[in-house]
């Protein structure tokens, strides 16, 4: 089933002690039920004594059939199915949808819908890479400290996505048109504080972890993953810009009232485990400034487009394909619309971890099974959306 | 840069601050103590729906609902299960007999919320459900479901005054839209019989109950010459009763606008109307906008071809919809 990489890569099997006795190959199941693989993923190793000579992912344990629902549901039906995608961003998944529709129909989303929608995704930044940090460094051994540092701020993310959608992390916030919601002036003060607090934790969480020897020594060299390589996988997010690719769809496209925005996009070097962790540190103060300047110039108006029927929406036919800088890399819905309009004919989503992670055997191989662990966390997958 | 160590070290006191902060800094005292603690839930908070009712002594008879089932229809997870009640005649009631949500499928997504156009459906904040089995236990029926607009008011203040005062401008507008209508057939004595038929209508808030109501509605239409010498009631047929467009219905005046009456009184009162003024009598009067129009717009529509879905009246169910289609073919269309 599995190639062994022997004659194709050049390797050779370590010899076993004198000539005595016959080495062999191993293969070793990891996953689906283990606790790296954060979530329900499963890869199948060939091991040569503790070096990884191939390694296939085998998805689908977490298949729930998320396309084919939809294209059973009416439009506004899908809306909270696509919180369950990558469920720790569900303000992201939202507002991906979101824009497939509003292209399609040419909804126009009124100028504070649109201010909101950026706070809200910046904010899920921020917390999708704070508990991926947290979530590598369980990998590498760290049990727990940084982790539940990262959980103590994201809770209070939460908190104030519960206050505005009504849910912590099943938010369904976002509809055609705007938001389901209005902020009100206090939740713009919950944010406002947040943000204020967040640069102190992240010196914190930096002191902590970027120049930790240890993890300086498992993280630098490891899992490299060239520029070429990102770009003809068509990687997206952090990990194509740790390796190089100044790719962001934020900058790209503009969707929103990015364009109103000063930001940079940070770019990595090397394009290793260390790399990618410190991309997400950069771009988590990056969205800093984003919601600094968000939140300074919110506007009052109206939240969502007033002509948005919530009932017996249709599409006119056609097709259209809507993304967004997720935190994970570039997510898009694409969707069709046949002469009913009622419901999509074709929706398919363009999941990042999902593309992210057919890189993982380039990165992976000649390493030892410990680096796999840490090169999956860095690729930072949720399986919701690799296996939808 | 420092020696080899410097970084672990500032890592540790890191931790460490953490570790005595967490004693004493009122930040990084983060654990509530559930159950003895409780954290308050902001208001928007949501977990399953509930049903709202209004007079506490009378929870079935005063609940929002009428069984309209748009909720049911629009539920991505399909977890609504409604049946309209009826009494021993058939005659639909305006209320559910069974309202089932499965609370295991329930995704909480509150588009049942969103949807709903009587303000029936609301959700809780309860996040308390543990349940000691996992099937029959966990579908909720319609005693768990209903609950009041006081408990609406207390979980909810900010949402429910809001809702609570468009309900209120809601009923003022119809008592007004209604005064001058009653107000008319007396005021002006009838011209002729056949426009009598459609003056005589039984207030919504005359002390009938819904048997008495349908007989009345009956005699009086019965009582009328034009109209009695018809076809029996009851039985007519629909393409005896779709009568060539004569005229135009004056607005606002539809006497079989009561969803308290059945299918074929309704009718009745309808007949020798034009087709636009049958289709609408054939609906089920709730103006519930479960189709997207309300019972005029809808009739309205089909009657001029620009909607040729006949089955979109939920609450009218099949009865509304095998009519719309007899009263369709009677008119040859």
């Amino acid at each position: 089933m599995i190639q062994p990489l022997t004659e194709e890569k050049g390797y050779t099997l370590t010899p076993g002690s004198e000539g005595l006795i016959e080495t062999q190959t191993l293969e070793v199941s990891i996953g689906p039920q283990h606790p790296s693989t954060h979530g329900v993923f499963r890869m199948d190793c060939t091991l040569d004594g503790e070096t990884v000579i191939a390694l296939k992912p085998v998805m689908g344990y977490l298949h729930r059939n998320h396309e084919q629902l939809a294209e059973r549901m009416v439009w506004l039906g899908s809306m909270p199915y696509t919180d369950r995608l990558d469920y720790f961003n569900s303000m992201t998944n939202n507002w991906a949808y979101a824009l497939a529709v509003e292209k399609l129909t040419g909804i126009k989303v009124p100028e504070r819908a649109d201010y909101i929608r950026v706070i809200m995704s910046e904010l899920t930044r921020l917390l999708n890479h704070t508990c991926v940090i947290g979530f590598m460094l369980q990998d590498l051994g760290a049990w727990g400290t940084p982790l539940l540092y990262a959980f103590r701020e994201r809770e209070r993310i939460l908190d104030l996505f519960e206050a505005v959608s009504g849910s912590r992390m099943m938010c369904n916030y976002m509809r055609f048109g705007g938001v389901r919601v209005n902020m009100t002036e206090d939740d713009l003060a919950v944010a406002k504080d947040i943000v204020t607090r967040y640069p102190r934790f992240l010196d914190e969480f930096e002191k902590l972890l970027t120049s930790n020897e240890v993890l300086l020594m498992r993280t630098q060299r490891v899992g490299i993953l060239p520029k070429e390589l990102a770009i003809n996988a068509s990687i997206t997010g952090p990990m194509a810009r740790a390796s190089g690719v100044e790719y962001d769809v934020r900058k790209v496209d503009n969707y929103g009232v990015y364009g109103r925005f000063d930001f940079r996009i940070p770019v990595g070097d090397v394009g290793d485990v260390y790399d990618r962790y410190y991309i997400r540190v950069l771009e988590m103060r990056e969205s800093i400034k984003i919601l600094q300047q968000a939140l300074r110039d919110i506007p009052q108006g109206p939240y969502i487009a007033p002509e948005v029927k919530l009932r017996n929406f249709k599409i006119p036919p056609g097709d259209g394909y809507g993304r967004i800088e997720a935190p994970k890399g570039e997510l898009g819905f694409y969707l069709v619309a046949d002469e009913t309009g009622k419901q999509p004919y074709r929706y398919h989503v363009r999941p990042p971890s999902f593309v992210n992670l057919t890189t993982l055997e380039d990165m992976c191989l000649g390493l030892k099974v410990a680096d796999v662990v840490i090169i999956l966390g860095s690729i930072d997958i949720v399986l919701g959306e690799v296996d939808r | 840069m420092g020696f080899i160590g410097k970084g672990l070290l500032e890592g540790m006191v890191v931790t460490a601050r953490n570790f005595v902060g967490s004693y004493f800094d009122k930040e990084r005292m983060v654990t509530v103590q559930y159950p003895e603690e409780r954290v308050q839930v902001p208001e928007n908070s949501r977990t399953f729906p509930f049903l709202v009712f209004d007079d506490d002594k009378n929870p079935v008879d005063t609940m929002r609902c009428v069984a309209c089932k748009i909720c049911e229809v629009e539920c991505p997870p399909q977890c609504i299960y409604i049946v309209m009640d009826r009494d021993e005649k058939g005659k639909p009631q305006q209320r559910p007999k069974v309202f089932d949500i499965d609370i295991s499928v329930c995704m909480q997504c509150q588009i049942c919320v969103e949807v709903c156009p009587f303000d029936a459906i609301k959700m809780d904040n309860d996040y308390e459900k543990s349940q000691y089995g996992r099937f029959n236990e966990l579908v909720e029926h319609l005693p768990d479901l209903l609950k009041s607009n006081e408990y609406y008011n207390k979980i909810k203040p900010r949402e429910a005054s809001g809702v609570d005062a468009k309900l209120k401008a809601d009923k003022e507008k119809k008592a007004k839209k209604a005064a001058p209508a009653a107000s008319k057939p007396a005021a002006a004595p009838a011209p002729k019989p056949a426009s009598a038929t459609a003056r005589i209508t039984i207030p919504d808030d005359a002390p009938f109950t819904p048997e008495q109501r349908e007989w009345l509605g009956k005699f009086l239409v019965t009582a009328t010459p034009a109209a009695g010498a018809a076809a029996p009631a009851g039985e007519a047929s629909a393409a005896q009763l779709a009568a060539p467009a004569t005229g135009e219905a004056p607005a606002g005046n539809w006497p079989w606008h009561d969803p308290g009456m059945g299918i074929q009184q309704r009718l009745e009162l309808a007949k020798n109307k034009p087709l636009a003024d049958l289709l609408m009598a054939a609906m089920a009067q709730t103006d519930c906008h479960a189709c997207g129009y309300d019972c005029r717009g809808y009739a309205d529509a089909i009657a001029a071809g620009s909607e040729a879905d006949l089955s979109l009246c939920l609450p009218g169910e099949a009865e509304t919809e095998n009519m719309l289609k007899k009263l369709m073919e009677g008119a040859g269309k």
